[in-house]
């Protein structure tokens, strides 16, 4: 049943990367849930009494659309499209921090990475982008041993993580455990309270240092473009040409604008 | 009941995880490129914050802080080196650049696009 399931992850992935018409996306998406569900009922246990909406059910839904977003976003021919998916997958994983009790973290997820982050893509993708639908888009390369690395590499997280309760604790692991233990620690009601007093207790010298990653970030993000553009100034404007090397083909001969 | 809850949400960080992975091995653009490896960190934060509930703990989340910080900044650096890219080549293709492949490996050759798009999609343009 584990090799079905990879066998069919890999078809599914095989068929849905570019370049590829609609009907063989349309297979390749039906595929892959099929091949979902069946990962789910081997070999996922459901945790409490079966409800019709109950946590767990909605945890299923949630994570099931984030990784379909995913998939839609990686395998999307239009690297808009693509940006527009990853911004349904970021929802999702702000849902799921949601469920685990984690909401500072859901909200600067949904502000920063969706907010933030995906505008500076789509500021890119409008800035660099040529009329149209490029060629280089349209396809993939190393198509059959990325899905086949995938869909090996899911099934054997799959089945790894599905002994997790088999294994020992662990010596070092002192936390309790439990409902209230969790309610008096991570799920307490004032939750920014406590990881506020966390964060800047315990790892003051990390959130420095992060602020000065930060600003080295910025610093070196001016310094590219800004020596970039004065090499230009330097040389008039005109760039010599570079040694591409291209190898012939449809995408560099829409590059070129010459057959080969 | 608690172990069953933790795997069922590393399952789901593990294939973002592995779909961030093909994305980024398959793709040719290089900014889905990119975005292939924030759907990896993504799926790392996810597995972070199911194991700070699960401990009890809270170191998880805070690490998963530092994670969105470090991506905003590679977000930034990068996106910036591939702007520089693009105004050297003209286009944002990866394979443009296979010149800096290691030696005794053999050049990437197109293969023929199927179909050609019916009309051509107006992008916005800056």
């Amino acid at each position: 049943m584990l090799l079905l399931s990879v066998l069919l992850v890999f078809a599914g992935l095989y068929l849905m990367l570019p370049p590829r018409g609609q009907a063989a996306r349309v297979i390749g998406a039906a595929l892959n849930g099929l091949a979902l569900a069946l990962l789910v009922t081997q070999f996922i246990r459901p945790d409490g009494p079966v409800e019709i909406i109950s946590e767990s059910n909605v945890f299923w839904i949630i994570g099931v659309a984030t990784v379909g977003c995913g998939l839609a976003a990686v395998t999307s021919q239009n690297p808009v499209y693509s940006a527009l998916w990853f911004g349904l997958t970021l929802l999702g994983t702000a849902g799921l921090f949601l469920l685990i009790g984690a909401q500072f973290l859901a909200a600067a997820t949904v502000v920063v990475y969706a907010g933030a982050i995906l505008v500076t893509f789509l500021f890119v993708l409008m800035l660099a982008t040529a009329n149209g639908s490029a060629p280089h888009d349209r396809l993939s390369w190393e198509r059959e041993i990325s899905a086949a690395v995938g869909a090996v590499i899911i099934g054997v997280l799959a089945v790894s993580l599905a002994k997790i309760d088999k294994a020992p604790p662990l010596a070092i692991d002192s936390t309790p455990k439990g409902g209230e233990a969790r309610q008096q620690e991570i799920l307490h009601p004032a939750h920014l309270a406590r990881m506020g007093r966390e964060l800047f207790s315990t790892h003051l010298v990390a959130v420095e240092a992060a602020g000065m990653l930060l600003f080295v970030g910025l610093v070196g993000a001016a310094a590219i473009v800004a020596h970039g553009r004065a090499r230009d100034r330097d040389i008039g404007g005109a760039l010599p040409p570079v040694e591409l090397n291209l190898a012939p083909g449809r995408a560099t001969a829409a590059l070129t604008g010459k057959e080969t | 009941m608690d172990e069953a809850k933790l795997m069922n949400f590393l399952v789901v960080g593990a294939m973002l995880f592995t779909l961030g992975m093909v994305g980024f091995l398959s793709r040719r653009n290089m900014i889905i490129m990119f975005l292939s490896v924030e759907m990896m960190l993504q799926a790392v934060a996810i597995n972070l914050v199911a194991f700070s509930w699960y401990h009890n703990n809270w170191n998880g989340q805070i690490f998963t802080i530092f994670v969105i910080t470090v991506a905003a900044c590679e977000a930034a650096i990068s996106l910036g080196l591939v702007m520089m890219l693009y105004h050297r080549s003209g286009s944002l293709d990866v394979t443009v650049w296979q010149n800096a492949r290691e030696s005794g490996v053999g050049a990437y050759v197109d293969e023929e696009i199927p179909f050609v798009d019916a009309e051509p999609i107006e992008f916005p343009h800056l």
